[in-house]
């Protein structure tokens, strides 16, 4: 720190104008600083203490002193402080330049960015989505039915009589769960997907022809499979990811809005890497909401590992895949296209078989 | 550390040939860059309009001409405030878009139509933000200015098979350099479009070239492939290294010619001019290092990467200031948002002047 008497050297910088002078300052007992041409020891400016600020301390710049009409003082010397400068003024170039903090938070970060996606976002968009209004869940199921139609899917082949069937089947089912049965409505699609069943946000529920002529011999199976979607209605596990993605996404926009460089390209990994665990997660959920539902009607869990038995190998598994030590070569990429987003079918067809009422 | 220029202005009345100084040193602001990347993550964003001043600060503060540094003007709150704004916006422009069809149609004409707008308004803040000795420069663009130079030219452009893209991005870089400020007088490009031509051919030249060395080593390679002769694979891969230069290279010397020829035909008149002697060798090679620091170091180079080309371009730099410059007038008000360029960098409209 400075004498209070000692004269500071440096360039005054006149309010709005390119004029400057080389000048040195004075700071009086009381704070206020005098101004002084260095030619000709004109007094240049006055100002009160109370009527000035310090520029912001950046590391190598000198720190300038910036009076109400805007006019400057720049000192000379780039390492000099004013005496009345605040620690909080100081803070940031102290840690811009110490090592320490650099690497403090180089840990820090980390942990922050794992804590927000994977505990705090998730859970924030779980409550959030109670909150919203049924129209949302309505609307995106019919925009998604409508996308559907236009782009991936074919009227179906399946006969009336067949269709009435599993419908008649299923409403028997809400009807003993009692779940609504307007809500839960099927439509028959053809698909080339090939055998899939999949709900929509307002509880829609499609099924391909695939999946209709694979378990037409095994309708608990075909059951156990419409329960595992009405558990992702139930949980509002699509209007979940929708929240979590687009909170994610502006979470993302935020911290790392202003980051050149350090690579969207690892965050846009990371980010998949997450949501995929996230749909790990719910299909996990709505897996156990199926038990749960199965075990109501009298039926069991085993319906189900059927079910996943039958559709892995409509999806090209081998046998010896479905018994657990397949080598994973032949047909590996269809397999691998399927199962990307859900949990390891072995494991959950183990889990299925080994399910128990008291568990849950 | 460095010595600091005494500024005087007692030799008034003549025209003094200045080199553009720049003092940031390579350690000092990566920490300080990481700090503040870090203290924007960990506040979520918030304090990233704080490190978007500093970091800013730290680049002009070390750019000097005759002993003055150049000025960043802009407050952190000023700049959180546009911020906040964009955000909201991006945020329902997503959610909106992605629940309807229809929704997002609109809404992607909609920021179509504001391109221009958001163009001019981010470049508005940007330079009315800088200031060199309290005068602070602005830019004065038009919405249909912007739409002619930024869209309708460059789709014209395309039509005739980019025959006329140099004229093109001749004319796009007057109108915005012609629409920049200082001190209430305009600057002026006297550039030629028959320049942008030549510096394309230049390049055009280098590429036939390379493409004909290429044939001539490719053969090779292909020939000691067919023998089966393991050279091939080094051959392949001095083939593949070769090929990620060449674009450094072509760009290098695209962009320095462009460079010179634009600063050395930027003037105030009677106030301000400049020489730019950028080599294209020299420039290559800072190019091409700058690439291998960001993809070796994850993008953390970064800072690193900046020092060295502001480094680099300021010891290019010349500035000839006239009598004229001493007594130049600040014209430009500080009331400003930044939500224009906030905006136009969430919408990914940014724009690099050279």
């Amino acid at each position: 720190m400075a004498t209070d008497s000692s004269p500071i050297a440096g360039t005054f910088q006149l309010a709005g104008r390119a004029e400057a002078h080389p000048a040195s300052a004075r700071i009086n007992d009381n704070g206020s600083v005098q101004i002084i041409a260095a030619n000709d020891q004109r007094p240049l400016h006055y100002s009160n203490a109370q009527d000035m600020q310090y520029g912001d301390i950046i590391p190598g710049l000198p720190a300038e002193l910036i009076f109400a009409d805007g006019a400057r003082f720049i000192p000379n010397d780039a390492s000099f402080r004013w005496p009345g400068l605040s620690g909080a003024k100081r803070l940031p170039a102290w840690l811009e330049t110490h090592w320490v903090a650099v690497l403090a938070a180089v840990i820090l970060v980390p942990g922050f960015v794992w804590l927000m996606v994977h505990k705090v976002i998730p859970s924030a968009a779980s409550a959030s989505v109670q909150y919203l209004p049924d129209f949302v869940a309505v609307e995106l199921g019919s925009q998604t039915m409508d996308l559907l139609d236009r782009f991936y899917m074919e009227p179906t082949q399946v006969s009336d009589e067949q269709q009435e069937k599993i419908t008649a089947d299923w409403h028997a089912i809400l009807q003993r769960l009692e779940l609504p049965e307007d809500k839960f409505r099927l439509y028959f699609r053809a698909s080339s997907i090939g055998a899939n069943a999949f709900a929509l946000p307002d509880g829609s529920v499609i099924l391909t022809d695939g999946i209709v002529e694979l378990m037409q011999d095994h309708p608990e199976q075909l059951n156990a499979v419409l329960l595992h979607e009405i558990g992702h209605v139930e949980h509002k596990h699509s209007l979940k990811t929708l929240a979590q993605a687009t909170a994610t996404t502006m979470m993302f926009a935020m911290m790392f809005g202003d980051i050149d460089g350090a690579g969207e390209l690892i965050l846009g990994a990371g980010t998949s890497l997450l949501q995929s665990a996230f749909s790990r997660d719910m299909e996990r959920e709505a897996d156990a909401y199926a038990y749960t539902q199965l075990h109501k009607i009298g039926h069991s869990p085993v319906d189900f590992a059927n079910a996943m038995r039958a559709l892995m190998k409509s999806h090209g598994a081998s046998d010896e895949q479905l018994q657990g030590n397949g080598s994973g070569e032949d047909n590996g990429k269809e397999l691998l296209e399927y199962l990307s987003s859900h949990p390891d079918t072995l494991e959950r067809i183990k889990a299925a078989e080994e399910w128990q009422p008291d568990t849950k | 550390m460095n010595p600091s220029v005494s500024p005087d202005v007692s030799n008034a009345g003549e025209t003094r040939t200045l080199p553009v100084v720049f003092s940031g040193k390579k350690g000092e602001y990566l920490k300080l860059w990481l700090v503040n990347m870090l203290l924007s993550i960990l506040t979520l964003g918030i304090y990233s309009a704080w490190a978007k001043v500093r970091n800013t600060q730290y680049l002009y503060g070390h750019t000097q001409v005759e002993g003055h540094r150049l000025q960043y003007l802009a407050t952190p709150l000023q700049i959180l405030r546009g911020r906040i704004i964009a955000v909201i916006l991006f945020g329902l422009y997503v959610l909106l878009s992605s629940m309807h069809p229809v929704a997002n149609l609109v809404l992607m004409l909609l920021l179509l139509a504001a391109m221009p707008w958001l163009l001019i308004q981010g470049l508005r803040f940007s330079l009315r933000m800088t200031a060199y000795r309290n005068v602070r420069f602005s830019f004065n663009a038009n919405y249909g200015g912007v739409l002619l130079h930024f869209i309708l030219l460059p789709i014209l452009g395309a039509l005739t098979f980019g025959l006329a893209m140099p004229w093109v991005i001749q004319r796009l870089q007057k109108y915005v350099h012609e629409s920049i400020s200082f001190g209430g007088h305009n600057f002026s490009l006297n550039s030629s479009a028959g320049y942008y031509y030549k510096a394309v051919f230049a390049c055009i030249g280098l590429a036939i070239l390379y493409f004909i060395a290429l044939a001539i080593l490719g053969s090779g390679v292909f020939a000691a492939l067919a023998a089966e002769n393991p050279a091939a694979i080094g051959g392949m891969i001095i083939i593949m290294i070769s090929y990620f230069m060449f674009g450094y290279v072509i760009a290098a010397v695209y962009q320095s010619m462009i460079r010179n020829h634009v600063m050395n035909n930027l003037s105030i008149d009677g106030v301000v001019s400049f020489n730019s002697s950028v080599v294209a060798m020299p420039y290559v090679w800072l190019m091409l290092s700058n690439a291998l620091l960001l993809i070796f170091t994850l993008g953390l180079a970064y800072p690193v990467t900046q020092i060295r080309k502001n480094k680099f371009l300021a010891d290019a730099t010349l500035v000839n200031l006239q009598p004229a410059a001493d007594h130049l007038v600040n014209t430009v008000s500080d009331q400003d948002s930044a939500f224009g360029e906030e905006a136009a960098g969430l919408f990914d409209a940014d724009l690099s002047l050279t």
